[in-house]
């Protein structure tokens, strides 16, 4: 038996090509600097600024993938930082949201729809606004120059994002498995474990994802103003230490960059299996 | 299995959401073992009452009192019910199995004693080989059979359904009904069955309770309802098609009946008179089963319009004097077509008859049969 496909999924050939034209232009246009970075690792530093310039490298080699763990012997760590800051905090977070988003997808509470609209609110002003309020909240709170410092402002940010994620997938949960569950005697607490915990999962894993990916690039941030010790460093300003007193070693720090985001692909890659769609089918009709 | 039954009493029950009244006082007595079914017409509240019951709604006035206790302020497993909700719901992540043992689970049940209970309701209903299977993966009247496994294994006293069959096609809604009845047989425990089909309702209830704008508009038998309905309503829903209404003047009331003028013609309708009846304008029905062709007490010609012959026998849909469209069901292939004006009528006996506030003349009939199977085709 041939797959057959749908009236309306079928196009022209004109069509097709043009489709794959346009899909063709945007990934060109998103890629290309990730190429042209790769690229650059790959080329030895002598022959970087050579002209006429040259975007295939010559004598390409994968050398600055391994003295670049000379040249900045602490990048390890600052990987492992980047990790574990993001980490924690999406732990954090998603500790907090999934009660929070839960209560306020399914529980009426006097202030609960002017209190949506402040997350929204407060994630219109950046954490770069509010870098000196911040500031001396952490001093007061005494938590500069450790992990903390850059951890709790991250959730602080990621909060809002993560709960209108939430419950909006979790209204799509109906409301009658709630029901059901309360009519045969279960209590609300084991009716959100056995039942909702379960089917939330896919929501949980794109916040889980959203919160780790956001946590890792806005965490520069708060390192540079809430942070000191060079041992408690995230990548991002690990790479600085690429840039010499008198130049910047552009291969490897594009080396750097790309291991350095190796971790997060991995940890992205593996939680992404738990987004099965259709995991409510045949819940309810 | 043990048959612990459930005799419930709601009283005064009243429910409103914000400033809308949505039950405006029900009070009903519901015996031991009944089977009740609850029927009306879309939002008329059997949702709502069904949900009070449950105890998954508060009343907003009002008792309800199971086995001689009140229950207002109990959660519903404590008050010893089960209830099977319209879309099912079932927990889409669990096989049948876990769906099924849901609420021993909550009880902790001894896992031994759960997988016998659980086997046990699958085998009644023939979900046997579907344990391991999510529900998903089962068709529309598994999964209805599913939602009712998880209600019966708990073993309640009454058992809540809303609506159960009617997302399910007609052929299985029907093979539902009979099971259904064979297993309030079988459990001999009370139900009540919400559901807006008067043939579910007519079909499978020991008692039918007509709800009509938060109100019960009758309590009764199914035969009661089909043939002395209280009020224009009830007449109304029971029965399909529905009952035909003509206006008519009373002339004459005594102890035979009362003698009423309906299309220029003069009838004695057998029903109980009422003082102050002559001379008012009263509304006549006669149900569509009950007119002839070409004989009767009262005959008039009509001019169908649409025809529809089902084989046992022929629907005839027509404008008659009246604004209200006028039906007829008549036996076997009758000889009757489009455009050609026929003379139909209907006796004297078959009537009711409404007062000014559509109550119902009391008839004086008897509750003989009717053919449910023939209904039932009709709704199908
Ligand atoms: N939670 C609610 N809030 C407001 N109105 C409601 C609610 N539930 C039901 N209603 C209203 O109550 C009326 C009866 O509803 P329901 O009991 O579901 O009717 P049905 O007889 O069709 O089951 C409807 O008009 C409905 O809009
Ligand atoms: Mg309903």
């Amino acid at each position: 038996m041939s797959t057959s496909t749908p009236m309306i999924n079928r196009y022209k050939w004109y069509e097709i090509i043009g489709i794959y034209c346009g899909i063709a232009l945007f990934l060109i246009f998103v890629l290309s600097p990730f190429v042209e970075g790769f690229l650059v690792s790959l080329k030895p530093l002598s022959r970087l600024f050579s002209s006429p310039y040259r975007f295939w490298p010559e004598h390409g080699s994968f050398a600055a993938y391994s003295t670049m763990w000379e040249s900045v012997p602490g990048f390890a760590r600052y990987v492992f930082n980047s990790l574990f800051i993001s980490g924690v905090a999406t732990v954090v977070v998603l500790m907090l949201v999934v009660p929070a988003a839960y209560a306020f997808a399914r529980f009426r509470f006097p202030g609960r729809g002017p209190l949506l609209g402040a997350f929204l609110a407060v994630n219109m002003f950046s954490g770069a606004v509010l870098i000196i309020p911040l500031f001396r909240l952490m001093r007061s709170m005494g938590v500069l120059n450790t992990y903390w410092a850059m951890i709790v402002p991250g959730v602080a940010f990621l909060i809002p994002t993560a709960i209108w994620l939430l419950r909006t997938y979790m209204l799509r949960i109906p409301k009658e498995l709630e029901e059901a569950a309360y009519v045969d005697g279960a209590s609300r607490l084991y009716t959100f474990r056995r039942v909702i915990l379960p089917l939330a999962m896919p929501g949980i894993t794109v916040v889980a994802i959203t919160t780790f990916i956001n946590a890792y690039s806005q965490q520069f941030i708060y390192a540079l103003t809430f942070n000191s010790k060079t041992d408690y460093m995230p990548l991002p300003i690990g790479l600085f230490a690429y840039f010499g007193r008198q130049e910047v070693i552009w291969n490897e720090l594009m080396a750097a960059s790309f291991v350095g985001i190796a971790p997060a692909m991995i940890v992205i890659f593996f939680l992404q299996r738990h987004l099965v769609s259709g995991l409510t089918a045949g819940a309810v009709k | 299995m043990r048959s612990v039954l459930g005799q419930l009493h709601l009283n005064k029950v009243t429910k409103s959401f914000g400033d809308i009244k949505v039950i405006k006082g029900v009070t009903l007595d519901i015996q031991d073992g009944e089977f009740v079914v609850f029927v009306g017409p879309s939002g008329c509240g059997k949702s709502t009452l069904l949900r009070i019951i449950a105890g998954l709604d508060d009343a907003t006035t009002g008792d309800i009192v199971i086995d001689g206790a009140k229950v207002n302020d109990l959660a519903p497993v404590n008050r010893g019910i089960a209830m099977v909700f319209q879309s099912y719901a079932l927990y889409p992540h669990m096989t049948v199995f876990e769906n099924i043992a849901f609420p021993l689970r909550v009880e902790k049940m001894p896992e031994a004693e759960l997988t016998a209970k659980v086997e046990a309701v699958a085998k009644v209903l023939q979900l046997d080989q579907r344990l391991q299977q999510k529900p998903g993966a089962l068709s529309g009247g598994q999964r209805q059979r599913v939602a009712i496994g998880r209600a019966i294994v708990r073993e309640p006293k009454i058992f809540l359904f809303d609506e159960p069959l009617s997302n399910l096609d007609a052929a299985l809604r029907a093979d539902m009904r009979i099971e259904l009845t064979k297993m309030h047989h079988d459990l001999a425990a009370t139900m009540i069955y919400v559901t807006h089909d008067q043939i579910e309702a007519m079909t499978m209830a020991d008692r039918i309770v007509v709800l009509n704008g938060g109100f019960v508009s009758q309590v009764g038998k199914p035969l009661e309802l089909y043939h002395k309905p209280q009020n224009k309503f009830v007449a109304g829903f029971i029965g399909n098609p529905k009952m035909n209404f003509l206006p008519a003047t009373c002339t004459a009331a005594g102890p035979d009946g009362v003698t009423v003028t309906c299309e220029g013609q003069t009838i004695m309708v057998p029903v109980e008179p009422r003082n102050g009846l002559i001379g008012k304008t009263l509304t006549l029905g006669i149900r569509p089963e009950h007119i002839h062709l070409g004989k009767g007490d009262i005959r008039f010609d009509v001019v169908p319009t649409v025809v529809e012959r089902l084989g046992v026998n022929t629907i005839v849909y027509a404008t008659a004097t009246g604004a209200e469209p006028f039906s007829a069901m008549l036996p076997g292939a009758a000889n009757v077509s489009v455009d050609t004006p026929s003379t139909i009528g209907f006796n004297a006996a078959d009537c009711h008859l409404f007062d000014g506030a559509d109550q119902a003349l009391e008839r004086r009939t008897d509750l003989h049969e009717i053919d449910m199977a023939q209904l039932a085709a009709q709704s199908a």
